[in-house]
Order: C-alpha cells, then structure tokens, then sequence
C-alpha cells in the first residue's frame, strides 16, 4: 500500500473513532476535533493523489468483493469534501452546544463523513452502493434527531421517498455496468443497453444531485439540519451523485452519443434557470440557500454536458476544458455554499429565526460573521475577482463554443444555454443583493436582531478560512484548471500561472483582475473619504423612515414576479375589512407557489395513494378470500399451462 | 509596445476618463435643440463634476462601509472595463485582458454595488431603482451573450482585439447575423446608458427613477464619482458599437478617425431616440431587450442557413 492510501485509511479509521467516542462518551468536542483531524488527512492523501505525487490507485471491479482505492478524480472529490468537512466539523463544537441530543448529532455527523469518504473511495458495486445509501440515510438519521414536528418528518419521508423511487436508477446502471463488466474496463455493447444506463444514471444520480426536475426533495430536507449537516449536505453530498455521474457517463459508458450531451445541457439549464428563480421568492433564508444549490448543480451539469457534447464533436480541447469548468465549480459551490450555510447557522443561533424579513443591520453587530458572509454572497453571485466567477466565466465560454462549434441544432442548444446561464448570472446578483441587504444591512428589524452579539472564535474562524477560500480560489484559479482538465476526457495544453489562459478566448486573468481592482477602488475611495459629511437622514420625500416602512423580499422582487407572472402563478389574496364605510383592516397575502410540487409531484402522490386504496380493496383480512385467491391463482397457472404458455 | 499600441492605450484611458462626460452632455445638447430649446453646453456635465467635487459630502444614517465603497467599486469596475476595450482594433495589452466576458462580469460587479448602498440606507426610491435596475439586467445579460456569440461566429474567439478585428470587415456587413447582432446590440446599448425608451436620465420624479434613484442619498465627491460611471458607461458602450459592428478596414488612423466620427452619430441617434420615443411602461422593459435575443437566434439561423461562412 502506498503512502497516500495508508493515509487516507488512517484518516477515516480516526473519523470513525471520533464518531464511535461521540456516541459512546460525554467527550463529543474532542470527538470532533478527532473528526476534524482525521477528514485533514483523508483531504491531505486525496490533495497527493491529484497532484500527481502518489498512487493509490485500484483500478474499478465489476465484482462484489470489497475494494478501496482513490484515483486522480476520486482525489479531486477527497479535497473538496475535507475542505469543508474539517471547517464544519470544527464549527460543530462551537454551534453543536445548543442543539438537541449533542452527542447523537456529532457522532452521527461523523459517521455522515466516513459515508462520504465510503463513496468516493469505493471500487466495487457493493461498496458503492452501500455507502450510498448510507449517505441518503445520515443525513435523515441526524434531522430526525434534531427535529421532532410532525413538519421535518414528513420533510424527511419525502426526502426518503424521492431519493430512494430516484435511486432506483442508480441500482439499475451500476447493476447493468458491474453485469457486463464494465467497470473492470470491458466496453459495454449494444446501443440499446447503453442508452438505457445513460438514461438510469441521469435519472438516479439526477434525483440526488438535485437536478430539476427531480429536485423536490432539496428545499425541503436541506434547511432542516444542522448547520454543520447541511454544509455538507449542499457542499458536498450533492456534488458526490455528479461523481457518479461523471464515473458512468465519462468512463463506464463512453463514448456516449450526442443526445446524452444534449439532455445535460437541457437539465442544466433548466435546474440553474429554474433554481435560482425560486430561490428569489424564498423568505427564510436556508430554503433560499438550498434553492441556490439547484442552480449551481444546474451550472456544473451544464459544464459535464458541455463536455460531453465537444466530446460528440470531436472538439478534444474543449471537452476537456469544460469538464475543467464543471470541477472548478464543483469545488467552488462547496466552498462557499458550505460558508453561506454555516454563516446562516450563526445567525440562527444568535437570533432564532431566518425569516428574511425580520433580520437586518447584522453586518455592524456580528462583523466577522457578516463579512465573511458577504464575500461568500459576492462569490455565489459570480462577480468578480472572487471563484465563483472564474469558474462562471469558464462555463459560460465552454457554451458559447458549442454554439460557435456546433452544427446548427447544437450551435442553437449552446447559444440558449449561453442566455441562459448569462441570465441565471445576473438573477443570482439579483437574490444576493437581496439577501445582503436584508440580513446584513439597513436598520434591525426586531429586538432580537438588535441584540445580536459576535459568535464565538470556534464559530467564526471556520467562516473566515472559507471566505478566504473563496478570495484565494479566485485570484488563482489558473494553478489548478490545468489539473482539473487532466481528468476529463479528451487533452488540453493549458499553462498553470496568474490567467486561465483558454484558446478562443481573451483568457481571464483573475489575478491581474483581483490587484487591479483592489489598487483602483482602494485609491478612489480614499480619494473621496474623510471629507466633511452632514448627517441626514435618507430621503423620503421629507418624511421620516419608519420601520414599517422597510422594504421586504417580496416588495423588492416584485418587478420581476410580475414579468415572470405567467410562468410562476404567484397567488395573492387581499382582505378588506369594512365598517361603516370605513376601512378597518386590510389584509394581504401572497405566495409563489412551487409549481414543481403542485404540477408534477402532487398529481403523482394522489394517483399513486388512489391506486394503493384499490389494491387495499384485496387486502380483506379473511382467510377465506386468500383461500380463493390461492385457488383462483392454481387455476390461472393450470390454463396458462394448458395454452402452451408457460412451458 | 508599437507606437498604435501606445496610441490605443492614451485613447483608452484620456477618452475613458475625461472625454466620456462630453457624450452625455452632447446628447443634452442635441436633445434639446430638436425640442426647440437651447439647452446647456455640452460642457456642461465638467462643470457639475468640478462643482461637485469641491462640495462636502452627506452622510445618510443608518450606513455602514457598502454605502462608502459603493462609489469606489462602482468607478473602478468601471475603469478596469475602461482598458479592455479595443480602439481602432489594438490595445496595448494591459496585464486584465480583453475578454468580452470579463467586461460583462465587471458591468455586474458596478451594478451589485451601487444596488446593495440602496438597501445599506434603506430609503425606499434607492430600493424601487435597484430592483428594477436588477429585474432588466437580466434580460440585458442574456442579449448580450447572444449578441456576443453572433459576433464571435466568423472567428471563433471572444477576444474582444480579435472581434473587433474580424468583425469589421466589410465582407461581414453582408451577413444577416452581424444585422440582427447589431440590432440587439442597439437595444442594449439603450437599456445599459438608461436612455428613454427604457429610463429617462433627466427625470427628478423619484417614482418613475430606474438607474438614478440609488443615486439619490449621494453628494460630493461620491455622487461625481457616479456621474462620472454613467458617462463613462456610454462611453463603453459607443466605442464597443464603432468598434464591432462598423466596417472599417484600413490603417490604424483611419480607424481612429472613424471611431472619433462615430461617436457624435452616436450621440444625435441616442438624441433623436430620446426625443422620438416616450417612456415605456417597466415591465415592457425586459421583453423589449429580450426581443434583441429573439432577433439574434434568428440571426444564428441565417448563419447556418447561409453556409456558415
């Protein structure tokens, strides 16, 4: 065994001590800090496979005999999931103290973690989906824990149900490719087959990526955990269903035909569109932040696809340089999805509650938290200098050179995919204006806000390591694309250095971007600062501001409900009470509703509880019907044998 | 560095930084002689800025460092894009580049800053301006990228040198997609600059303020910081149209006396578009851009109808 694989098991055999000790003994902080130690050294042994410095490497077994291993791209997945496992594991011993049955969550949590190393470092069918179900399960394990309404548990069923009715795809391609020996590397034959594992696998690892329209379960199960949990749970959980993805549709089942690319590009445009146009209409802040990770699911599907249509095409470079794009994006949608939750949960535990509007002026209360907030905010919304934009940047040109590249069906894919992600760009700067604003800036808008304090130095430090994540991530994305486009299918030459250099592109220079705009802002501002100001209230025609006239999520976004109007159905309802001819009381209430679960999930839940009440109908509990049934049975199989059938 | 490199680069940062207010002040000029009114000098918008500059500032409360670093982020996105434009089809190759995407994130990161000062003093015009600001970027961003990929068609590159150096020759003005971009391209050039169709920058009606009501709280030297932005997005945008979508071929002095020529059309076209048109209703907005992107799939048909040359 090599250094890096004896590595990585030692990390993880310390992960599961420190789970073990979690929920053995009192000792759940130094449980965690043993989790936390272990998760750096499976991060650390993932970082040395990646970069080329050790081997672990075992190759895939179409067999179920267990086997581990870590490849280059299971590495790659090792890194981002110790990046925010060990900042969520360290903000655990802070934030854990008042929740529910401490010790359950935090040993629980790190089972979920070893679940998680158990996916990427499987090698054989067996593992893999034992694991896999594991991760589907912790997760409604540690909710269930926390949470005990009515509410979560049917929260939590339906994110069974749907994960596990969705998962069935995934069953049926690995069991389809281990069948056939696919895994171990025999190509597999026969049009038909392949096309209906590419279609199990999207659907399987669709439905657990989130991807709309497979996407129901997301809103609902992820703001229920804890923050810690549901760092993971965005950061990482999600992003490891696309690894699946990416071992069928790159490795086990290629090449794939062009339609498979198409069908990614459509998913991808729909989950990212679709995402963030309901993330928009949230009012409680976590719900928001699941909506957001549909849409970056959306744009990394939108890279794979990318990738897999250059792929079609023959464009080698460009596939792989996609495919670069959708990894970079991988990593940094965990970086800071995993920030915005853990900055949500800190304020959570010093307010109470995340409705959006009843937040409010936290940035100069909770300066750290908020800050770091606010950077990873910028990020999510894809502006530069900060990672989500490089990575944005490289998505959005990989569609536009299908749209340049392409016969014309796929040039017309690329070019509305182009639109689209270019929209989705600007309606994420749209959302996060909002949710800056009305978190962090403005006056508080009730007592508990005005009273928050700074969380502790364990809480904060975990939020400050990822904000800078994100800002380094930013500056120097160059010195890991070249890495990231190794993995994919298809070689590209790119330089490592300050500017993700793309052919066909005027490149990205984000470094010379980041000091440039650092240099220049800096100087104006202090051009302009220090001058005598009068202080004045803001204008309102003369009138003074009155908290009741504070601006909302829904008044903020308004316009566009209206445009979208006919797409989105917002409900609204106006009361007015009236007393002699006075009006006493005006009530309003207004609502976008998920048309996803009104159009699509709830016809089905009817049918299928409809049809369950027929089938009911046989169930009568007498001995003698089943007597009958047994008979009527005998006698059906005796007539089938008699025609020749069943022979 | 070429000496028409060094001249492109004194073009970029001169024109960008002290001839862009002379184009919303010739537009001014222009406007009101076609009303029959005099109207203020075209020097007009140097004066508020040097009058601005000398004033003290206002300092709304509550704020906190957005509302400060609004301005600054504001002008200096603004100034980054500045250098990234191609003038007579060089630039002396500034260490930002010239990526045609890049300039459309740095556009958003202005627009991110200026509407998160509007919730930083939580006046409600700043706010009401911001969200619609924000609702028509959305169908701006998504025209542009079309309007970007029909341009980038013939060459296969976003390099904003290397479009505007293919882009312009004459044989392309033949091509149905380069009219239909440059058609979508007029309809963002309008929302962008906030000109009447879609916003009216003379308006002192709070209610009816898209780009100019988080402007309100500002003064001094910050609110000249903002003018300042406004003309100098004009100036991006004009010099962006000359540059892609008019023919040009010749010596790299020719080419800067065409772009030094274009711009006052520019400016009497954006006067009698203003004079033209009334205000259009704020929902209207997003679709009248978005037919811009109607128009340039139509335009990607025609080039694979036409060959793909």
């Amino acid at each position: 065994m090599s250094a890096a694989a004896i590595l990585c098991a030692a990390g993880a055999a310390l992960v599961g001590l420190g789970a073990v000790l979690a929920l053995a003994t009192p000792a759940w902080r130094l449980a965690l800090a043993l989790q936390a130690a272990g998760m750096s050294a499976v991060g650390v042994s993932g970082a040395a496979v990646l970069f080329g410095a050790a081997h672990a490497v075992v190759g895939f077994r179409s067999s179920f005999a267990p086997a581990f291993g870590v490849d280059r791209l299971s590495g790659f997945f090792l890194v981002v999931l110790a990046l925010i496992a060990v900042p969520a594991t360290i903000y655990a011993r802070d934030a854990l103290r008042d929740v529910r049955q401490t010790r359950a969550v935090s040993g629980l949590s790190g089972a979920f973690c070893l679940a998680l190393v158990g996916v990427v470092a499987a090698r054989d069918v067996a593992t893999f989906l034992g694991f896999w179900e594991l991760m589907t399960l912790l997760p409604a394990a540690v909710i269930l824990v926390v949470r005990h309404d009515e509410h979560a548990r049917r929260d939590v069923f339906a994110y069974l149900a749907i994960t596990h009715l969705g998962g069935i795809g995934v069953w049926a391609s690995m069991l389809i490719l281990a069948g056939h020996g696919a895994l171990g590397g025999v190509p597999l034959h026969g049009g038909g087959l392949r096309a209906l594992v590419a279609v199990a696998a999207i659907i399987g690892f669709g439905t657990k990526a989130g991807a709309m329209p497979l996407h129901s379960w997301l809103p609902r199960a992820h703001p229920l955990a804890p923050a810690n949990v549901s760092a993971l749970m965005s950061g990482v959980m999600i992003k490891l269903a696309l690894y699946g993805l990416i071992r069928v549709l790159f490795t086990w089942d290629r090449p794939v035909p062009l339609w498979v690319g198409l069908t990614l590009l459509a998913l991808g445009t729909l989950s990212s569109v679709g995402g963030v146009l309901y993330a928009l209409f949230q009012h409680e802040l976590k719900r928001l932040l699941a909506f957001h990770s549909i849409e970056n699911v959306g744009i990394i599907v939108l890279g794979l696809g990318a990738s897999l249509v250059f792929a079609s095409l023959g464009r080698w470079q460009w596939s792989a340089i996609a495919f670069a794009a959708a990894l970079l994006h991988t990593l940094n949608h965990a970086v800071f999805k995993a920030l915005l939750f853990l900055g949500a949960g800190s304020f959570a535990s010093v307010v109470g509650a995340l409705e959006l509007d009843r937040l409010g002026g936290l940035l100069r209360r909770m300066p750290w938290t908020g800050g770091a907030f606010a950077v990873g905010a910028m990020a999510i919304a894809g502006l530069p200098p900060l990672n989500g934009f490089a990575s944005e940047w490289m998505t959005l040109q990989s569609l536009l050179h299908v749209a340049l590249y392409g016969p014309f069906g796929v040039s017309l894919a690329g070019a509305l995919a182009t639109a689209a992600l270019a929209a989705t760009a600007a309606l994420a700067v749209f959302c996060f204006v909002k949710v800056i604003g009305l978190v962090l800036l403005g006056a508080p808008r009730r007592p508990e806000t005005a009273d928050a304090r700074e969380t502790s130095a364990g809480m904060r430090g975990p939020l400050v390591f990822l904000a800078g994540l994100c800002v380094l991530l930013g500056a120097v994305p160059g010195l890991l694309v070249p890495t990231l486009a190794q993995l994919g299918p298809g070689t590209v030459a790119l330089s490592r250095g300050a500017t993700v250099a793309l052919p066909g592109t005027g490149g990205l220079p984000t470094l010379a971007l980041a000091v440039g705009l650092v240099l220049v802002v800096g100087g104006l501002w202090r051009a302009a600062r220090g001058r005598r100001a009068a202080p004045s209230p803001a204008w309102a025609c003369g009138q003074v501001i009155e908290p009741a006239m504070a601006w909302t999520s829904a008044g903020f976004t308004k316009p566009l409900r209206l445009f979208f109007e006919a797409v989105l159905r917002p409900t609204r309802e106006l009361t007015v009470r009236v007393e002699r001819g006075v009006v006493q009381e005006v009530a309003y209430e207004a609502e976008v509703p998920h048309l996803f679960d009104t159009l699509i999930y709830e016809p089905i839940t009817h049918s299928a509880l409809r049809g369950a009440a027929v089938v009911r109908r046989l169930q009568s509990g007498s001995l003698r019907t089943y007597l009958l049934y047994l008979l009527g049975l005998l006698a059906l199989l005796l007539v089938l044998v008699q025609l020749g059938v069943l022979t | 560095m070429s000496a028409a490199d060094t001249v492109a680069g004194l073009v970029q940062v001169v024109g960008g930084v002290a001839v862009a207010p002379l184009i919303p002040g010739v537009v001014q000029r222009v406007k009101a002689r076609l009303q029959g009114r005099p109207g203020p000098s075209p020097w007009q918008p140097y004066r508020e800025l040097r009058r601005l500059w000398r004033k003290s500032g206002v300092a709304p409360m509550p704020r906190t460092i957005v509302y400060e670093l609004a301005p600054a982020v504001v002008v200096g996105s603004l100034v980054i894009a500045l250098v990234m434009l191609p003038i007579g089809g060089r630039s002396p190759g500034w260490p930002v580049g010239n990526d045609a995407v890049a300039l459309v994130g740095l556009l958003a990161l202005g627009r991110f800053a200026i509407t998160l000062a509007a919730w930083d003093t939580a006046g409600g015009f700043g706010l009401m301006g911001a969200s619609r600001d924000l609702t028509f970027a959305v169908a701006v961003e998504a025209v542009l990228l079309l309007v970007l990929v029909l341009v980038a068609l013939p060459g296969g590159n976003t390099d904003l040198v290397a479009l505007s150096a293919q882009a312009t020759r004459p044989a392309v003005w033949g091509e149905p997609a380069h009219w239909a971009a440059a058609f979508a391209f007029g309809l963002v050039v309008l929302a962008e600059t906030g000109r009447q169709p879609v916003d009216n920058p003379d308006t002192h009606l709070e209610l009816t303020m898209v780009h100019e009501g988080p402007l309100l709280e500002y003064a001094g030297r910050e609110l000249a910081y903002l003018q300042w932005a406004a003309a100098a997005r004009h100036w991006i945008m004009l010099v962006l149209a000359t540059e892609l979508f008019i023919p040009q071929p010749g010596p790299f002095a020719a080419r800067l006396a065409v772009l030094a020529g274009s711009l006052p059309v520019w400016c009497v076209l954006l006067a009698v578009c203003e004079t033209t048109q009334a205000k259009m209703r704020i929902l209207r907005v997003p679709l009248f851009v978005g037919a811009g992107g109607a128009v340039c799939l139509l335009g990607l048909a025609s080039w694979f109808a036409g060959g793909g040359s």
